[in-house]
């Protein structure tokens, strides 16, 4: 062991502290960009063009809003809404400070996510739901959100795949977690034990979300 | 008089096609009384679609009135023209069943925004079922049914909130002949139990024949013709009407087969090609046999084909009849006297002798 993770060896406190820090700052951008997403997406879908309450200016909005933040390079918006953080968290290094641009770079991606799985639901059930005297909120709730569960928990998982890599770049301005380390330790020391092990962290990471997503969409669908 | 439940006035709808405005429906009336099943008839692209749709409202006309059981839909908020909607029901094609839902959800589904609890919801569910035929299949999930068991899950959706009219927009033109009729005659059977009235569109007479009291035929936005099933089976006026009464009692193609058939168009100066139509009475008297022993005509019959529509009965035939000239004139003639519309068919033209 000792002549294969020279350095790691004497890491295992920092490795499970940053497994941690990931998992906190995957979880929890999760969430909070989960909420926003989810939202937005439901608006996109609501508001488009023949859309359950067709809004061209809603729709246009939000598509432009969505459009522009998915063009910025995460690399970039860490940086670009630095200010915006230290207002917002009082600090821009560590793993609450990386929430906000985790959560901004995140959701935009997952909203899309999202219309394009209730897109694919068949409008004629949502034409017969709205002949038995649905409300649009009952059509959401009760139809394309319950309809298309399968393909939003595909999505689901995808963005929060995607999500665990974010953190890691958010490692390159200090956010903590397996990131920092591949990165400030692993690379800055030309210590490659500890890049590769916080790497296999994050695969296994990816292999459980995928695992158990996977499972779950299929168990949904009938 | 029976009152009209369904009444739409100089209806149009128009849509934006890019750049072009497209009427898809142009100043339609249409009322259908109350227990009546109508039927409306037209190619895709007919407007028949959306004109049903604005019965309830799932297309909103860009003129025109719609007052559906004495209320003036347009005029309805939101919430009242949902309420409204549940006294409307509607099946579709592609049946729109919710795949995530068991057939029981399903049917509860229009049920759920009512104040009926789980327990009387999943009764009344069960009892449509057992109406439709299906309670045993009511935990099973959608794609394990087939297409006619589907279109009776989604009847009985319909049905949940004890509506007074069911829309059925082209039901059963993805389904089997077999499976046609049997839907049709759920359809005929819950109009006579629930005293339900139905609109029916499709795009094929022979549905329409089977069920419909009235019927009226759609092109490019308009009613070009309606009636009741008889008068319009009998003395269609239009020539659209007239293509589609064709495909339904299989006389288009067999008259097709037969002018096509060389045999048939050298025929001899003492022979002569007719379609008879017959109707009501005229099918019960021994024509043919008449036109032999009064006329001398002998009339080979190369296709008939005889519909019942409800009390009416409907004779078609093809025959060549065989005698001299002035006697096949006359046989015609006393052909027309007995109500029987008589069409040459070997002519060059084709063209009907106007009774």
């Amino acid at each position: 062991m000792a002549s294969w993770f020279p350095n790691v060896i004497h890491m295992q406190s920092e490795f499970a502290q940053a497994t941690w820090e990931t998992v906190y700052m995957t979880l929890v951008s999760a969430i909070i960009a989960g909420v926003l997403g989810l939202a937005t997406g439901i608006f996109l879908i609501a508001s488009q063009p023949g859309g359950i309450l067709e809004d061209s200016f809603i729709y246009g909005l939000l598509d432009k809003i969505v459009n522009l933040l998915r063009s910025i390079p995460f690399i970039i918006l860490l940086a670009v809404i630095a200010p915006f953080t230290r207002y917002l968290v009082g600090t821009t290094i560590g793993t609450t400070a990386a929430l906000v641009p985790l959560i901004i770079g995140i959701f935009p991606f997952y909203a899309r996510q999202i219309q394009n799985a209730l897109t694919e639901i068949d409008p004629g059930v949502i034409e017969a739901a709205q002949a038995s005297g649905s409300s649009p909120t009952e059509i959401i709730f009760r139809v394309y959100l319950r309809e298309g569960l399968p393909d939003i928990i595909r999505a689901s998982i995808l963005t929060i795949i995607s999500l665990i890599g974010l953190t890691t770049m958010a490692g390159a301005i200090g956010s903590g977690g397996l990131g920092d380390i591949a990165i400030s330790i692993g690379y800055a020391r030309f210590e490659n034990d500890v890049t590769i092990v916080a790497m296999l962290i994050i695969l296994i990471m990816v292999f459980i979300v995928q695992f158990a997503g996977d499972w779950l969409a299929k168990r949904l669908e009938h | 008089m029976t009152e009209n439940i369904i009444d739409l006035k100089k209806i149009t709808v128009e849509f934006k096609d890019g750049e072009n405005q497209v009427q898809a429906v142009k100043n339609v009336d249409l009322q259908v009384e109350k227990g009546d099943i109508y039927g409306i008839v037209g190619y895709s692209g007919a407007g028949k679609s959306t004109l049903v749709r604005v019965i309830n409202l799932l297309q909103k006309p860009t003129a025109g009135e719609v007052h559906i059981n004495k209320q003036d839909l347009l005029q309805l908020k939101p919430v009242e023209l949902r309420q409204a909607r549940t006294k409307i029901g509607m099946i579709f094609q592609h049946f729109n069943l919710m795949k995530s839902r068991t057939i029981l959800g399903n049917v509860e589904y229009p049920l759920l925004k009512t104040k009926l609890s789980k327990s009387e919801r999943t009764k009344r569910a069960t009892e449509l079922l057992k109406l439709v035929g299906l309670e045993q299949r009511k935990n099973d999930y959608p794609r394990q049914l087939s297409g006619g068991q589907k279109q009776r899950v989604a009847i009985a959706r319909a049905l949940a909130n004890n509506p007074d009219i069911l829309i059925s927009d082209e039901a059963t033109s993805a389904l089997d002949p077999k499976t046609t009729l049997s839907i049709l005659n759920l359809l005929k059977q819950l109009n006579e139990t629930l005293g339900l009235t139905i609109v029916l569109i499709t795009h094929e007479m022979q549905a329409v024949k089977e069920i419909c009291n009235h019927v009226a035929v759609m092109q490019k936005g308009e009613i070009v013709e309606r009636g009741d099933i008889e008068e319009i089976f009998s003395t269609p006026k239009k020539k659209l009407t007239q293509e589609f009464i064709n495909i339904a009692t299989n006389v288009g193609p067999a008259v097709e087969k037969v002018t096509e058939n060389p045999s048939f168009q050298q025929l001899t100066q003492k022979q002569q090609l007719v379609q008879l139509n017959f109707i009501g009475q005229s099918t019960e008297q021994p024509i043919i046999s008449t036109l032999a022993k009064q006329f001398d005509v002998d009339g080979n019959i190369l296709f008939a084909n005889v519909e019942q529509l409800h009390e009416e009965t409907l004779g078609f035939m093809i025959l060549v009849l065989t005698g001299e000239n002035q006697n096949i004139t006359k046989a015609i003639q006393f052909l027309k006297d007995n109500q029987v519309r008589v069409k040459l068919l070997n002519k060059v033209d084709k063209k009907e002798v106007q009774a």
